[in-house]
């Protein structure tokens, strides 16, 4: 679409914030000005999303191969997502990875041999960017 | 949700208050605050006995789905119980939990007008220099609230509680309210829990009065800084008198973007009045394990409210917007008090 999306949603939130929201009073003043921040955030996610869930849940199958050599239980299987790229696919697929990732993760944090430890260190290394590949500008942290 | 109008009122205080004569309602509307309870403002006139009375009135109403489990009984029983006890709050008027008249439970209170209780407005340059007035203020009345013997206040109404076991009936509490609001696999938020209970805090010092949700925005300042009242009783509870401090001490709740607590002063500042006003210690290992408390009890009030959002049909946005917003942050500032950030 052109203009593009993320600009336009970007320029719908500075128009709603800067010129509609201060014509407004009380709760529907606020209300806009949420909404605006909302279009903000929509903005800045529209083109990064699916990348993001691609790149995670890559990252998270690597993990769970690599603790299912660790720990009985299922195999990780194959992408569930059959290639299907709309985020709400990978969505999806990434509740079920993250799911698999917890009771991973429960296995191994208690165990004091090296390779679990090594696995476990590895996992805080995927939340950890998982979280940082989230954040939105907004966000007071 | 049904209409409250200044006829409505005027009709329900007529019958409820049979001394009041020549009602008058005017400039009720809907205040822009609260993701858990509606919030109106609204100027009352009365004849009674004593004369001709006009009054600045607060209405808070229940909605029908909410992202904190409270109701206008619990935070009207709060307030009184507090009130009296060095701790500032607007004055109780009017407690009716029937639903019917207002389509949900309501309380009246006096409204403290020419005051400020916006978070967003101390972020500003001008208000800079104001802001160590507005940190004695918060914190003095954070740290007083804490050293308020429990004995000396009406809390029959509270959940019971024990030094010994208010920190995993806490984490028990909002664990469940993660789980009663699955909106998909939290791996940090449940990571912090099992360190948590790995790991639990020493038994509190002793049992305070919790406000549950003391942070900038839940009180009232003057243009001076100087704190007025402290408002939004809905989560108090008996507990820790930790869990108010660390509450505040939220990195998802610091709206300066910096390392000043809810946006008002640096950490070291902020534990330094509290603990001159509350007379009581700070051990640093349990104040992060309750710092991880309020992140698992952030992270399940935003899912709450995404959960809200999803099952009602008249959705706020308030708890999509704040869904998106907190829920990575609080996630975020997890990682950081378990030294994985």
């Amino acid at each position: 679409m052109k203009p593009g999306i993320a600009a336009v949603v970007a320029n719908a939130a500075a128009n709603l914030r800067d010129d509609i929201a201060p014509q407004l009073n009380g709760f529907r003043a606020g209300n806009a000005s949420m909404i605006a921040a909302m279009l903000d955030i929509v903005a800045e996610e529209w083109d990064r999303a699916a990348g993001r869930l691609v790149a995670e849940n890559a990252d998270l199958r690597s993990v769970l191969v690599r603790g299912a050599a660790l720990v009985a239980g299922p195999a990780e299987s194959p992408d569930f997502g059959n290639g299907d790229l709309r985020i709400s696919a990978l969505e999806r697929e990434n509740e079920r990875l993250r799911t698999q990732l917890i009771e991973l993760q429960t296995a191994v944090e208690t165990r004091d041999d090296a390779e679990a430890q090594a696995l476990d260190q590895a996992i805080w290394d995927l939340l950890r960017r998982s979280v940082e590949s989230r954040r939105i500008a907004s966000a007071n942290f | 949700m049904k209409p409250i109008t200044e006829d409505l009122l005027s009709t329900y205080l007529a019958g409820r208050m049979p001394d009041w004569r020549d009602i008058g309602i005017a400039n009720l509307h809907r205040l822009p605050m609260g993701a858990s309870r509606e919030t109106f403002r609204f100027d009352l006139a009365y004849t009674d006995d004593a004369g001709r009375h006009e009054d600045q009135m607060i209405l808070r109403r229940d909605p029908p789905a909410s992202n904190v489990d409270s109701d206008r009984s619990h935070e009207y029983n709060a307030y009184r119980a507090i009130h009296g006890h060095g701790i500032p709050v607007p004055r109780m008027i009017l407690l009716e939990t029937d639903p019917e008249p207002f389509g949900g439970a309501i309380s009246l209170a006096e409204d403290l007008r020419g005051f400020h209780n916006s978070e967003y407005q101390i972020q500003q340059p001008e208000w800079r220099e104001r802001l160590p007035r507005i940190a004695q203020g918060l914190w003095t009345a954070m740290g007083r609230l804490a050293g308020v013997p429990v004995e000396e206040l009406e809390l029959g109404f509270m959940k019971p509680a024990t030094p010994e076991g208010t920190a995993m009936q806490e984490l028990d509490y909002w664990e469940a309210s993660l789980d009663a609001s699955d909106v998909g696999p939290e791996p940090i938020t449940r990571a912090a829990i099992r360190w948590m209970r790995r790991n639990p805090p020493p038994p509190a010092q002793k049992l305070a009065m919790v406000h549950g949700d003391f942070r900038a925005g839940n009180f009232l300042y003057d243009d001076a800084g100087e704190v007025i009242a402290v408002l939004d009783w809905e989560m108090a509870h008996l507990g820790d008198p930790l869990e108010d401090l660390a509450w505040s001490m939220s990195r998802v709740l610091s709206f300066g973007k910096d390392d000043r607590r809810s946006g008002v002063a640096p950490r070291e500042e902020a534990l330094r009045i509290w603990q001159a006003a509350s007379g009581l210690e700070i051990d640093s290992a349990a104040l992060r394990w309750w710092e991880l408390m309020m992140c698992i009890k952030g992270q399940a009030i935003w899912n709450a409210g995404a959960a809200a959002w999803v099952k009602t049909d008249d959705p706020m946005v308030i708890h999509a917007y704040a869904a998106w917003w907190l829920r990575n942050a609080q996630d975020r500032a997890i990682l950081e008090l378990m030294g994985k950030l």
